[in-house]
């Protein structure tokens, strides 16, 4: 059995209400289950990172740290936080800037959705790689061959006695392993390389 | 990039980018221009050449934003040119796309063409997906769009447009707006890294020639929904919102 994941945590940082909800509403739309928590002010930023060390990701708006000081704040970020899980969305990039992740203010939402998505979904430095990244594993395997059929990620996990996080994570290494987003085209694969039968998935 | 205006030759044009091929025979414009400019042939052919101009730029450079000529057309002119470009999709590029699927499956080994089989029933229920998808638009959205040019040019509102501007607005259907990209980018996945080697490989390559070229249409195509429609439409909301002083 596996160990039970705990649950994500994000921070969205910016002064804008609009911004902080039309955030939530992207990670809604590509998936990301995580307790959200919003920040308005640096201040509250400054506190939120002191009191509580638990935090997985941080979505910073630029209009929230101090004007004329922008860079030294990031800085602190950094040193407090962390930065290979930190993206800021402004203007511009400034020149070096820290923070690898980047949303411009101009971006449509494509490029928006996009780059949440590699921000979450891509392998963290800390994290292993796994030595060949295009073969699933076995478990792996299981989870797919779940998905193509059609169960849901509660029934998934169910079955096979792993928590909804854990599923949810197994899924997002598939997809980023094989390219396949769908779960129609999850199904076709699986058909393909005899995961399920073509009877099964009727 | 410099932007096409009524002045630039249309042979230049396509000249410069023969993707643009397929958008001007949405127009109706067929070749042979001699040395016309934009301006004289949309006049000939009965196009409004503001609205030809904004679509040409806009897909020939990603980075085009046609904001400043959002007033130079009506939207009747837009939805004319958004239905065709579905009836395209769904007469010529889906067709297309079939045979080459077809072909392959035929001249494939046995275990190949159960695999082929396959992307083929998958590639159907994207067809399936993209017919509600344009179907839904041209019952419900593209009416909506033109009765809202009409009450504001007839002085004419009915009760039931001001109920649907205020419970249904276009912003509704801007939330839902989903994406048809994301399977057809499975399908080449699927073909690229998966499919064993097939020894028709001309039919594969014209294939994904012709997957990549409808990926690259229908993200321009929601592009303009996106970006000229819909900003439009809240627009003559607006507009029908205060001339009805609701």
């Amino acid at each position: 059995m596996e160990f039970e994941e705990r649950k994500l945590h994000t921070v969205i940082a910016s002064e804008q209400y609009l911004v902080r909800l039309g955030v939530k509403t992207l990670l809604n739309v590509i998936g990301i289950e995580s307790d959200l928590h919003e920040v308005g002010t640096f201040d509250e930023l400054e506190y939120f990172l002191q009191k509580d060390e638990n935090m997985d990701y941080l979505i910073l708006s630029e209009d929230i740290l101090q004007k004329q000081r922008k860079p030294d704040c990031l800085e602190y970020v950094k040193n407090s936080f962390g930065l290979n899980t930190t993206i800021l969305i402004g203007k511009q990039q400034f020149s070096n800037c820290v923070c690898d992740h980047f949303i411009s203010n101009s971006c449509s939402r494509k490029e928006v959705v996009d780059k949440l998505q590699q921000f979450f979904y891509a392998p963290k430095a800390n994290e292993q790689q796994e030595e060949d990244s295009h073969t699933l594993s076995d478990r792996e395997k299981d989870v797919l061959k779940a998905v193509a059929l059609g169960f849901s990620n509660k029934e998934i996990a169910d079955q096979l006695f792993i928590s909804i996080n854990t599923v949810i994570t197994h899924r997002k290494n598939i997809t980023s392993k094989l390219g396949i987003k769908t779960i129609s085209g999850l199904t076709v694969y699986a058909l393909m390389h005899h995961i399920i039968k073509a009877e099964e998935a009727m | 990039m410099v932007s096409f205006t009524k002045n630039s030759k249309m042979a230049e044009i396509i000249l410069k980018n023969y993707q643009l091929l397929p958008i001007i025979s949405r127009f109706g414009i067929k070749l042979g221009f001699g040395n016309k400019t934009v301006e004289e042939i949309c006049a000939n052919k009965n196009v409004n050449a503001a609205f030809f101009l904004e679509i040409l730029n806009s897909y020939h450079n990603s980075n085009y934003f046609p904001d400043n000529h959002l007033g130079d057309f009506d939207v009747d002119v837009m939805v004319d040119y958004l239905t065709n470009t579905h009836t395209y999709y769904l007469k010529s590029k889906v067709p297309h796309i079939e045979l080459f699927i077809d072909k392959m499956e035929r001249e494939a080994q046995e275990e190949n063409s159960r695999n082929i089989n396959l992307l083929k029933h998958f590639f159907n229920e994207y067809k399936t997906d993209i017919e509600n998808h344009f179907k839904e638009e041209e019952k419900h959205i593209f009416p909506y769009v033109i009765d809202l040019e009409k009450t504001l040019s007839t002085n004419n509102c009915s009760r039931e447009l001001i109920d649907k501007i205020k419970h249904e607005p276009i912003e509704v259907y801007e939330r839902n707006h989903d994406s048809l990209e994301i399977k057809l980018a499975d399908l080449k996945n699927l073909i690229i890294r998966f499919l064993p080697p097939l020894s028709c490989e001309d039919d594969c390559e014209h294939l994904l020639t012709e997957l990549f070229q409808l990926e690259y249409d229908i993200e321009e195509h929601t592009r303009m929904e996106e970006k000229v429609l819909i900003p439009k439409v809240k627009m003559l909301e607006q507009k029908v919102l205060e001339y009805y002083g609701v």
